[in-house]
């Protein structure tokens, strides 16, 4: 019954990875790359690891699965947030930003 | 008389006393001067560049000696899959059944790597240094080596450096950055005990690094990271391993003529010389990853 769950959360998470992965490959501008990149980040690797910690149930694995979340939901954001300031500040071509070209 | 005299034709008239130069400053001043071929020109960058059959001719030859050279070697090999290889019988399971017994290291890598092949190790952390000893030297900014212009740049990109407000990126810093580099100082400091070590521990730290640096900038990372710091770190942690090494070999490299305790494997003291050596090669690397990024970025540290 634990392994079934686990793996329905773990495969629910790679699913929203390939959403994520396509996403990347499908869209074109800068902005809407990184939305879908973000995807993957936050909501699957959520998922994968609350399945292994499902799997494993041991408190000091779950606290150190724990620990990943939060350092990938602090630094993911900061990390897509700086690109996509760069990206406002420093491209001027309004055709691409808009209409993606 | 003829123009040109033999150099025998010469020494005999200055033995007969019949060529006097008279001003001779004047005719060394003004005299023009031999061509010779000069060699180290000859294979100059420019002349090899401007005669294509020279630049030919040379990489051929060079080309052809590497290739000698490592022909030779793979020759000498002993072949590829035999059973009495000496990787297949004698050393890996040596390795692994006195391995903690002669290192005192739980982490079979780093007895291996710190230990058994310290010399290897050397040569990587050499490599490191020459390697950012070398971005140094191209791109590292001095008075000489660059023009107004760039120096104008580089006040503007100063100006842009210390008024840009970045609240997210430096409430996040401020929180990730010690957490990242404690980790960093842990993977270096358990290197004999668990996976890690010099080189994933220091590039952690270097990350660490930069992270900090791309928050607050380069002035505020040069109230405690100068260039001082850095060859400081560098050239003590290439120092400090090769006298660490340099005792244990000299002293008997199989471990006989020397004693160094190496407690009880397990344990966070033990294993000898692993754990210094362990944190030089963290040191190295951690100043190698933040000074490649400093260089690359500001072309200075």
């Amino acid at each position: 019954m634990r392994e079934i769950l686990a793996a329905i959360f773990i495969i629910a998470g790679l699913i929203v990875f390939l959403l994520s992965v396509i996403g990347v490959f499908r869209f074109k501008y800068v902005l809407n790359r990184i939305h879908a990149a973000a995807l993957g980040d936050t909501l699957g690797l959520v998922l994968i690891v609350i399945g292994v910690m499902i799997m494993t149930l041991n408190f000091f694995a779950i606290a150190k699965l724990f620990l990943i979340i939060l350092f990938f939901w602090l630094s993911s954001p900061i990390a897509t947030h700086s690109i996509a300031k760069v990206e406002v500040l420093t491209n001027r071509n309004y055709e691409e930003r808009v209409h993606e070209k | 008389m003829k123009d040109k005299k033999s150099f025998w034709e010469h020494l005999k008239a200055w033995v007969d006393g019949e060529e006097v130069i008279l001003n001779a400053d004047k005719y060394i001043a003004t005299r023009t001067p031999k061509e010779s071929l000069n060699w180290h020109k000859f294979f100059s960058v420019q002349n090899v560049k401007e005669n294509k059959r020279n630049y030919a001719v040379l990489s051929v030859g060079i080309t052809a000696l590497f290739i000698g050279i490592m022909l030779s070697v793979v020759d000498a090999l002993p072949e590829f899959g035999s059973p009495y290889n000496p990787s297949n019988n004698e050393v890996m399971v040596r390795y692994l059944e006195k391995g903690i017994e002669e290192t005192g290291a739980v982490n079979f890598v780093a007895g291996m790597i710190l230990d058994y092949r310290a010399f290897d190790t050397f040569g990587e952390a050499n490599v490191l240094f020459l390697a950012v000893m070398c971005v140094v030297l191209l791109l590292k900014k001095d008075k000489k080596n660059y023009s107004a212009k760039e120096e104008q740049e580089n006040q503007e990109d100063d100006f842009f450096d210390t008024n840009e407000k970045r609240p997210i990126l430096q409430i996040g810093a401020k929180m990730l950055a010690p957490m990242v580099i404690l980790y960093g100082i842990y993977v270096v400091l358990n290197g004999h005990l668990s996976p890690g070590g010099g080189f994933s521990g220091g590039s952690i730290i270097g990350a660490g690094l930069i992270l900090y640096a791309s928050a607050y900038g380069q002035k505020k990372m040069q109230t405690f990271f100068t260039f001082k710091t850095f060859t400081k770190i560098c050239a003590g942690g290439l120092l400090t391993y090769c006298a660490c090494k340099s005792y244990s070999f000299f002293t008997g490299a199989n471990h006989v003529g020397y004693e160094i305790p190496k407690g009880i494997p397990g344990n966070i003291l033990s294993a000898g010389f692993i754990l210094p050596l362990n944190i030089c090669v963290g040191l190295i690397v951690a100043c190698t990853m933040y000074g490649f990024y400093a260089l690359f970025t500001k072309g200075d540290i």
